[in-house]
């Protein structure tokens, strides 16, 4: 058995690598990612995932439902990080399983893979409780520059993490991105890794935080039309049912973090494409308690004031 | 944060007992204290909500089917926390939208042809300090004051710090969210409920707390406390309910630092 497969099964167990082994694998996993396009090329068939953040034993029951890679094809769409308690675990694994097979999974950026948000929401934390030292964050936020920024399935069917952007008309207009830098403020990459479609607009609406666009339905029917696409496919939104079409089928976004934050209750979504890209929505629900190795405590009752 | 009964024995020398099973609460001294934790509310309902509350934005997570009760038998008043109500404030204070740092940048942005700017408080601050009611359907008709809702006085009385902070077995504990936001990466919009019964006495603390990354904090609590008496037939109970409200800038915080 090789140290990658070794170090897979092992991450499988929930069991992080050592410091060295992460530096190891980056540096492999970068040689990889540096040679995909910003808009990755991706074979049907295929199964979709929206965020994990962070819900290790979540997803391993997204890969319970859809089938274990490199048997199944796999397109995750950002935000393996965050939120959740086991970031270091998850977004380790999804890598480990990118530097053995590279073919049989695709990894694209979501707005959580940035050095600023794991800051804030997660990942530099558990990073320095579990090592004691900022060093694999350090070298998994190397590794977000390197992520692809979209998907291509066969021509049909773009994949991102957040939506749509008003500096872009065209996919040779993400291509020409240089995508290796911390995720910007604004502009045309920050867009596609935060932007969200709305109903209530027509064209482009501004967030009331005054940063972050909203798209309408006749932007997405102008972008599929533009590119030959039949619909998108995205993810960074919170949706209870797992999935949600929008604007007459031309957009779906997909969510795979079952009980999200452990306590929403909501199940989560997978989408399979066939070899003719028929779908098919998976629903799955979080682990069982029991299969998530730690015991469900009830916290002592608080003497709040 | 999962909530629950205590003790039997503690519960037992308190002349209290839980409820029924598939509920969760206590009766004691009269009262009947209930809580309910659901999942979020689902597309469908969301839609609905959205047509009652007149709006097309709501939190990302409204615990819509979630509430805290506290139901005072003999006068059938209620004193309950719902996300509903606490929205219908969030719509009626309508607070002007809270810019974040990006925005600066973002004006220099070149405007895409149709835009338009959505001025809502995305940051879902509401006034919201509970909803009260009296329950009509008792097995005892209230006498008097049926028809009117329970209003709060203004009063020189205090919460009893000192007595709160005895450790008085607790008998019933439970924390319920009511509706959460993660301002899209942006910080936190959180309003909870939490309560503690013990055996002299009930206090709960309804918070909402909200942050914007690099721009400000803003807390609004109410807390409620409420002493058991044996002799208060027919009379409503005393509630004593205090409000507080603090903000400050991520700056002037910083400076404190």
């Amino acid at each position: 058995m090789s140290d990658l497969d070794r170090q897979i099964e092992q991450l499988k167990r929930c069991e992080p690598l050592k410091e060295s082994e992460v530096k190891a694998l980056c540096l492999k996993a970068m040689e990889i990612l540096v040679e995909e396009g910003n808009v990755q090329r991706v074979d049907a068939p295929v199964t979709i995932c929206g965020d994990i953040h962070g819900q290790f034993y979540d997803m391993k029951e997204l890969f319970k439902v859809g089938g274990d890679c490199p048997k199944t094809n796999y397109l995750f769409l950002g935000d393996f990080v965050d939120r959740g308690f086991y970031s270091v675990e998850t977004f380790l694994l999804l890598l480990a399983l990118k530097v053995r097979y590279p073919d049989r999974i695709t990894l694209i950026r979501g707005n959580h893979e940035s050095r600023q948000i794991t800051q804030v929401y997660g990942f530099y934390d558990e990073c320095l409780r579990k090592y004691g030292s900022v060093n694999v964050w350090r070298y998994c936020t190397d590794i977000f520059d390197y992520l692809s920024l979209s998907a291509l399935i066969e021509n049909k069917i773009f994949g991102v993490h957040g939506g749509l952007s008003p500096n872009i008309t065209t996919l040779d207009q993400i291509r020409t991105i240089d995508r290796k830098q911390e995720v910007p403020h604004d502009g045309a990459m920050c867009d596609l890794l935060w932007s969200d479609p709305e109903d209530s607009v027509e064209g482009w609406g501004l967030s009331p935080r005054g940063a972050g666009y909203l798209f309408g339905a006749n932007v997405v029917s102008s972008f599929n039309h533009s590119n030959n696409i039949d619909y998108i496919c995205r993810a960074h939104q919170l949706v209870m049912e797992g999935y949600k079409w929008m604007f007459n089928n031309q957009i779906v976004t997909v969510w795979s973090a079952p009980n999200y934050c452990y306590r929403c209750g909501n199940v989560a979504a997978i989408l399979e494409l066939d070899e003719n890209l028929n779908k098919q929505f998976r629903v799955f629900e979080a682990a069982p308690q029991e299969a998530r190795g730690v015991p469900s405590k009830k916290p002592a009752p608080d003497y709040f004031l | 944060m999962d909530g629950g009964v205590g003790a039997e024995k503690d519960l037992k020398e308190a002349g209290a007992e839980a409820l029924p099973v598939g509920r969760c609460g206590i009766r004691i001294k009269g009262w009947t204290i209930e809580s309910c934790k659901r999942p979020i509310l689902g597309s469908l309902a969301l839609r609905e909500w959205e047509e009652k509350l007149g709006t097309s934005h709501l939190p990302e997570m409204v615990f819509g089917e979630s509430f805290l009760n506290l139901v005072h038998m003999e006068s059938g008043i209620k004193i309950h926390f719902n996300a509903f109500d606490a929205l219908k404030g969030w719509k009626q204070e309508s607070l002007p939208p809270v810019e974040v740092p990006a925005a600066a940048n973002w004006k220099f942005r070149s405007k895409p042809f149709q835009q338009i700017i959505l001025d809502y408080d995305y940051t879902f601050t509401t006034p919201y300090s509970g909803s009260e009611t009296i329950e009509l359907n008792h097995e005892k008709p209230t006498s008097r004051d049926a028809c009117h809702s329970p209003k709060w006085d203004d009063c020189e009385e205090r919460i009893d710090v000192v007595a709160l902070s005895s450790k008085e077995p607790i008998l019933f504990y439970d924390e319920v969210i009511l509706y959460e936001d993660e301002l899209a990466d942006n910080g936190i919009s959180l309003l909870t409920v939490k309560v503690r019964v013990m055996p002299s006495c009930w206090f709960l603390l309804l918070r909402f707390w909200l942050r914007v990354d690099g721009v400000l904090m803003r807390l609004r609590d109410s807390r409620f406390y409420c002493v058991f008496s044996d002799d208060n037939d027919g009379r409503w109970p005393d509630v004593l309910r205090e409000s507080c409200w603090r903000e400050a800038t991520i700056g002037s915080l910083s400076v404190l630092a």
